[in-house]
């Protein structure tokens, strides 16, 4: 280690082009790492972060939320087994502002007042405490379309005005941020357009994982990931993304490979006489990987700290969510991929002959 | 312990060469003591480096023994060859050979097993050489000489049995070859080592104790020059 260190610091001018490529290359995987969360999370926050564990959806719905409905008696039967359970529909329409014409796309979740899936506001007061007759808690992003605590905004198609009552963190669903209303105004905002219309709930949430006794009824119980994983794009975004970190990461650390195998092949000599004079293949294959883990690790930390860095003066819009267990995992692949990658210098090394040390200097 | 630290005995090498084989040592044997300093000189070609090979257990012979120390270490597998290079062998190069990204001390604390540290003072060694102020320079700061020296320094550095320098002067003027060449002697002698040079040098050979020819693979031992 200490030698490799020592080489490092005297080859400086070579390595530090390498460093600047490979930082470049693990920022932009993290960037990339970052934006597909973001994304990811901008189609299923609203559901992750809802404080159920799973839910209740009819079998023919192929576990999409807002396909489904769920009789009402469902309800009261989890209720009278003592567990704790709530309706919730999930709808997307559009809002516009008192006084404005510009469309905000909106997905309504209709929760009951003062249920566990009702979020914490982080300004103004719950769906309950509410003296509206139609409150609404907005998505905060909504805030900055200029949307303030106590406007209204209207429903459009129908005609119906929501009180704006508070404000919640972080709730998208389908990329587009997420309004909660009670059920009862979501019963009014159906009845307007359809006047025969009965509040039947599309799923029902539930808190605790518990077999509760309804498959094979016509209902599935489906746990909070696999109802993330079916909302439409989920999917298909977040493994484009993922399968192009992952191949920015091969590609980073082959990086490292060649470019210390083009350096190993430049040192022939230097490794015969190191052999010639009893220095072992282990000792040799240890410096060569040490040195390589050096590089690794400096992009990586430098990387790491620049994209947190970059993540913290992000416009609030950019979907950009890198959790650090996130980021760890994809620099420590990165790292033990490149030391994989100079297996390739110590097989080359372990074949030097170390005669090479002897007689004429050529090279 | 045998006072004939490097006992090379019909030593036969040949190389193939088109459809026949060239015969370059033809049954060599050599035997250095302690505290000898043998030369070896030839034109080129004559098989010198490949002598030199065998000798330092690079190149194996197609016949014949090689004892170090008294112990015959022909059929050393590679991993104790590599061993004994380190313990009893030291190596001079043609050229220096010096690893270019380390400083004079780091190329010696490299090879120096840590039983050594006590016995062979790294310090001691520069100043007996006089490359005390070298200390901390990397090669490239250094003169020709310099370097060499430093090499020199490095194949003592394990207090080997046997010293094996390959044309130690080729890259060095006249003068520089020559303090060179004595620094080994000087060094060979207040240790008590065995040492053998390959050189086509003739202007250093009164430094040594005996002179041998190679030639159309025999090892002819030579009146020194100079002795009349
Ligand atoms: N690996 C090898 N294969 C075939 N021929 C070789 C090989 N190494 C050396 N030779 C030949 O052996 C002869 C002796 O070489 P060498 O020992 O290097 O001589 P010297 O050091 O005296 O100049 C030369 O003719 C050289 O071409
Ligand atoms: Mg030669």
């Amino acid at each position: 280690m200490k030698y490799a260190l020592k080489e490092i610091l005297y080859g400086r001018k070579k390595y530090i082009l390498i460093e600047l490529l490979l930082i470049l290359l693990m920022f932009m995987v993290l960037f990339l790492s970052g934006l597909a969360s973001g994304l990811g999370r901008a189609v299923s926050s609203a559901i992750e972060t809802m404080d159920a564990d799973s839910f209740i959806v009819d079998d023919s719905a192929e576990q999409l939320i807002t396909v489904s409905s769920v009789r009402t008696s469902v309800l009261d039967e989890l209720r009278a087994k003592g567990i704790q359970a709530s309706p919730l529909d999930i709808q997307r329409m559009y809002i516009i502002r008192d006084g404005h014409s510009e469309k905000l796309n909106i997905t309504y979740f209709a929760v009951e007042a003062g249920s566990f899936i009702e979020p914490e506001t982080i300004e103004g007061t719950g769906l309950a405490a509410s003296s509206a007759r139609d409150p609404i808690l907005l998505d905060d992003d909504f805030k900055l379309d200029g949307i303030s605590l106590g406007d209204t905004v209207k429903d459009p198609a129908t005609g119906l005005s929501f009180t704006v009552a508070g404000f919640v963190d972080d709730r998208m669903y389908g990329h587009t941020s997420v309004g909660y209303i009670t059920i009862d105004s979501y019963t009014r905002l159906r009845q307007a357009s359809d006047p025969m219309y009965e509040h039947i709930p599309h799923a029902i949430a539930v808190k605790g994982n518990a077999d509760y006794g309804f498959e094979g009824n016509g209902l599935e119980v489906v746990p909070k990931q696999k109802i993330i994983e079916k909302i439409p794009s989920y999917t298909a975004e977040h493994l484009t993304i993922t399968m192009i970190v992952w191949v920015l990461v091969i590609i980073s650390a082959v990086i490292i490979g060649i470019f210390n195998y083009i350096l190993t092949l430049h040192k022939q000599k230097q490794f015969g006489v190191m052999k010639a004079i009893g220095m072992k293949n282990t000792e040799l294959a240890g410096m060569v990987i040490s040195e390589v883990l050096i590089i690794s690790l400096f992009a990586a930390l430098i990387s790491l700290a620049l994209t947190f860095s970059m993540a913290a003066a992000m416009p609030e819009k950019m979907p950009f969510y890198l959790e650090v267990p996130n980021a760890v995992t994809v620099t420590a692949a990165f790292v033990l991929i490149s030391v994989l990658s100079s297996m390739l210098s110590v097989i080359n090394i372990s074949r030097i002959d170390p005669m090479k040390a002897i007689g004429g200097g050529e090279e | 312990m045998s006072d004939k630290l490097l006992e090379l005995k019909d030593i036969c090498k040949s190389y193939r060469d088109g459809s026949g084989k060239r015969v370059i040592l033809d049954k060599v044997s050599l035997t250095v003591g302690r505290g000898e300093f043998a030369a070896i000189v030839g034109p080129s070609g004559s098989g010198k480096s490949t002598f030199l090979s065998v000798a330092g257990l690079l190149l194996t012979p197609d016949s014949g023994n090689v004892l170090i120390g008294g112990k015959d270490v022909t059929d050393a597998s590679k991993s104790e060859r590599t061993m004994i290079r380190r313990r009893q062998l030291g190596f001079i190069f043609q050229s220096h050979n010096l690893v270019p990204y380390l400083t004079t001390a780091d190329q010696l604390a490299i090879v120096q097993e840590k039983s050594m540290r006590e016995k062979v003072k790294i310090r001691e060694l520069l100043s007996e050489l006089e490359i005390d102020d070298c200390r901390d320079k990397f090669p490239s700061m250094m003169s020709g000489g310099e370097k060499q020296r430093t090499a020199i320094a490095r194949a003592f550095i394990n207090d080997p049995d046997v010293i094996l320098a390959d044309e130690p002067t080729a890259s060095l003027d006249a003068e520089r070859g020559r303090l060179a060449v004595e620094m080994i002697r000087n060094e060979v002698r207040k240790r008590n080592k065995a040492a053998v040079m390959v050189t086509h040098d003739t202007r250093v050979l009164d430094l040594v104790d005996v002179v041998y020819r190679i030639d159309g693979g025999r090892l002819i031992p030579e009146a020194k020059s100079g002795e009349i």
